[in-house]
């Protein structure tokens, strides 16, 4: 049976980023740049922790390679049907937290 | 001008490696080659470079552009597995490969398994001592040998295990 997206949640706000960052092809660099940039540099993430995470999103089948033609040095990755889907729960996850706590945080002090 | 120097560092401490490497680079001295613990400085005072080792032991072409990509210099490697980056200390960049726990803890995960692997072929070849032992003085040798090999292991286990549960999350 194929594993259901709820089954990765709540992702980590690495993994969060890069699946973000695949809403285009893009290779590994693309991708920490994407992320330094859609972050607003508040996350920039090292190579070592970018490969470890993107050869397990791959074993996983959360995200695969693309085929890009003109660059043979670099991989290429994009979002997997799977890959979309446990975005589009994370997102809805993380909504309905902040929704539903906004007004209440008032009452927490500080 | 080269400068070689010897040293001996464990798997499983490459941070103390790192920070040597960087450290002598500070001084003026970095590191181009390694060859089985003689390290082979090239001198340039002008220059300092921070150094990363990275354990990997399928370094495809992709992952070595993916650090390049992102400013690190692949200069050497050791069997292959153990890959030493590094980029100019003056860069404002981050300085490190890995930038959260969990990668790191991954890593020397990777280095775990590896090293219990090829601990788990010694302990079988040497089986062959014990099948055969007729007790000659060289045997003697070999089992003191086998003594420090194993002791040497269980260290590095025992480093492993605590690198890993040091970046360990909560």
């Amino acid at each position: 049976m194929a594993k259901q997206p709820e089954s990765f949640l709540p992702l980590s706000q690495a993994t969060f980023y890069i699946l973000l960052s695949l809403r285009a092809v893009r290779h590994g660099y693309g991708i920490m740049q994407d992320i330094e940039e859609i972050s607003k540099g508040e996350v920039t993430m090292g190579p070592g922790t970018l490969y470890g995470a993107l050869g397990k999103l791959e074993k996983q089948k959360v995200i695969e390679k693309a085929i890009v033609q003109q660059d043979n040095r670099r991989k290429y990755y994009q979002l997997t049907e799977l890959g979309r889907a446990i975005l589009q729960h994370e997102f809805i996850r993380l909504k309905s937290l902040v929704e539903n706590s906004s007004e209440l945080i008032k009452e927490v002090q500080q | 001008m080269t400068v070689r120097k010897f040293k001996l560092f464990l798997g499983p401490n490459i941070h103390k490696e790192e920070e040597w490497l960087t450290e002598m680079s500070k001084k003026g001295l970095h590191l181009k080659k390694y060859r089985l613990f003689n390290y082979f400085f090239e001198e340039d005072p002008e220059q300092s470079y921070v150094y990363q080792i990275d354990f990997r032991q399928e370094a495809t072409k992709d992952y070595l552009q993916l650090y390049e990509d992102a400013g690190w210099e692949h200069v050497t490697n050791a069997m292959s597995i153990f890959h030493y980056f590094r980029k100019e200390a003056s860069n404002t960049d981050v300085k490190k490969i890995y930038s959260d726990k969990n990668s790191i803890q991954d890593n020397y995960k990777r280095m775990l398994i590896f090293y219990l692997f090829i601990f788990f072929f010694f302990l079988i070849s040497q089986l062959g001592i014990i099948v055969s032992w007729k007790g000659p003085w060289h045997d003697y040798l070999l089992v003191g040998g086998d003594i420090v090999i194993v002791v040497v292991y269980l260290y590095m286990f025992y480093i492993l295990n605590k690198r890993i549960n040091f970046f360990r999350n909560k």
